[in-house]
């Protein structure tokens, strides 16, 4: 199996004001395989922007290892098949968008027509065609976004590691991002990004990493998350008594009505059988998704 | 292939510091303190050429080096504060590549400005009938290799100090290195022997700006011509100077933390 990350045991220091070492991140092993899509989730201070700065070399580790598709981080080798966002970064104010990325594309390597077509197509995918020629001064956070985007998007990198990937970005900005990276997924690009918006985590991942103080405190594949957070809801009329089977039980809660939750499907089906025998009406079937953000927040509570 | 690297990222700083307006108040307030100049020979003020030119070249001197101080020692500090750094070392360029760049792109910069004031100064110099010398363009030639010394060691102080610690810095070696090297001189000769070898090594860290001043010979009328080989020896010192500084600025600047 191909990594495209590695990081193991990954510690990242750096000296406080006053003047002591604080372990930004603190013994961190993952793997992210080629093709994949992760969510790098933490609280603010966790040590995301560390970890990524760590794998684009920008910051020297302290102790372990940290390779990109089994090459040292920021080697020059290794950052040629990568394409980065940073975050909140800002593009020179007085370059246009097309001088920006141009420069970019020249120190990856391109040239002439072909980086001229690159840098204007993906301008124009981002959003960015009428905004070609000016001065970054004068665009907008998002605009400014989008062309961090667009920068990370130059010389079609393998690996894309983008961190705060939607900050600055309006819902219709979002949805085209969503829409752009799984593109680019299905193109074969691996994805490492850092959010703080679940939903589009949610949306986007193929499996989520949520670090806390330094250390990783979660791994999980985010279908299996999203089956295990996803309970439903049986509204049934008579006193059938459902608290062996269900996680909650609310007797009569309205006109003779009584309502059961559950956390899987087998116990609902044997829920809905036992209604059924007891001669009674089944009212209402739901089957309610669970929240991620309620699930980040019991998980960052429980490593505190 | 690393050449149109260094040239990109020198094409980004000239393009950037050409859009601001602090290069152009320089231009213009350079171009005021000239032109005053030439006003006093176009009243029919006879006899000042001497104080025309030696003005125009303390002008040229002072406002060309305030520009290179500015440039070089902001350049990459702003880049850290603005994160603009991050999507350039994202790219496949060393650290060493990247501070080439930067450094041939303030120079660059420097140079420009030079060359506009430089452009004022003659249209000023003309107003006094001034008759073009060899020895004029000795001094821009000159006067641009010390620009670029400037330049080096405003970025190698950048990496070591804060911008404002380091534009201070390199303000008052540019000023006062022609004192402080006058003081080693004087300090060598009663020193003892241990105390002499670290005299030299001093003057020899010091950076020699003095000697890429040819503003005063320039200024009188009649003076010869700097024999060519000075003008190598100026070259060659310039351009080892620089590499040093930067050699010294990469050896920082390759391993922090950004």
């Amino acid at each position: 199996m191909s990594f495209a990350i590695l990081a193991d045991e990954l510690q990242v220091k750096y000296r406080s004001p006053k003047g002591a070492w604080v372990n930004a991140v603190a013994g961190l092993s993952f793997d992210v395989r080629s093709g994949e899509v992760v969510g790098f989730l933490g609280p603010n201070g966790a040590g995301k922007s560390t970890t990524i700065k760590a794998l684009m070399g920008f910051v020297r580790p302290a102790g372990g290892r940290c390779e990109v598709f089994g090459l040292p981080a920021g080697s020059i080798q290794a950052k040629s098949r990568i394409g980065y966002l940073p975050e909140l970064a800002l593009y020179y104010p007085f370059l246009t968008p097309v001088e920006t990325l141009t420069l970019y594309g020249e120190l990856q390597g391109l040239r002439g027509a072909a980086l001229r077509n690159q840098v204007r197509e993906l301008l124009a995918t981002v959003g960015l065609g009428d905004a070609m020629t000016k001065q970054n001064r004068n665009l907008s956070k998002g605009m400014l976004q989008r062309v961090g985007i667009a920068q990370s998007l130059l010389g079609q990198p393998e690996l894309l590691i983008l961190d705060e990937v939607t900050s600055g970005l309006d819902p219709v900005g979002r949805k085209e991002l969503r829409a752009l990276l799984k593109e680019r997924q299905k193109q074969g690009c691996t994805l490492f990004f850092s959010s703080h918006e679940l939903s589009e985590v949610e949306m986007l991942c193929d499996r989520i990493l949520i670090v806390h103080k330094g250390r990783l405190i979660e791994e999980r594949q985010i279908d299996s998350l999203k089956n295990e957070l996803r309970q439903y809801l049986l509204t049934y009329r008579g006193a059938v008594p459902m608290l062996d089977l269900a996680s909650e039980w609310n007797e009569q809660v309205e006109g003779g009505t009584y309502e059961a939750r559950f956390s899987d499907k087998e116990r609902l089906i044997q829920a809905i059988s036992r209604v059924q025998e007891h001669g009674q009406a089944i009212v209402d079937v739901v089957a309610q998704e669970g929240s991620l953000e309620d699930y980040f927040v019991e998980t960052i509570g429980r490593a505190a | 292939m690393k050449l149109r690297m260094w040239w990109a990222l020198a094409r980004g700083v000239v393009l950037e510091s050409l859009r601001r307006k602090d290069l152009w108040v320089v231009a213009i307030l350079g171009f005021i303190i000239i032109a005053s100049a030439g006003a006093l020979g176009f009243f029919g003020i006879n006899g000042l050429e001497v104080f025309a030119k030696d003005l125009a070249f303390t002008v040229l001197g002072l406002f060309s080096s305030i520009i290179a101080i500015m440039t070089a020692s902001r350049m990459l500090p702003e880049e850290i504060k603005n994160r603009t750094l991050y999507p350039l070392l994202a790219r496949p360029i060393s650290r060493f590549d990247l501070l080439l760049g930067k450094l041939a792109g303030s120079i660059l910069v420097t140079w420009v400005a030079f060359f506009m004031l430089s452009a004022l100064a003659a249209v000023a110099l003309a107003m006094f009938h001034v008759r073009f010398e060899w020895i004029m363009a000795q001094y821009v030639f000159v006067k641009m290799l010390g620009l670029a010394v400037l330049c080096s060691v405003s970025l190698a102080l950048s990496t070591f100090m804060t911008p404002s610690a380091a534009a201070t810095m390199s303000f008052v070696l540019a000023l006062g290195s022609a004192t402080l090297i006058r003081a080693l001189v004087l300090a060598y000769s009663s020193a003892s022997a241990p105390l002499q070898v670290l005299f030299k090594f001093l003057n020899c860290c010091v950076p020699q700006y003095q000697l890429f001043d040819l503003g005063s010979r320039a200024s009188n009328i009649g003076w010869p011509a700097v024999p060519l080989w000075v003008v190598g020896f100026l070259s060659s010192y310039a351009v080892v100077y620089s590499c040093a500084m930067l050699v010294i600025g990469w050896a920082k600047f390759r391993k922090q933390a950004i």
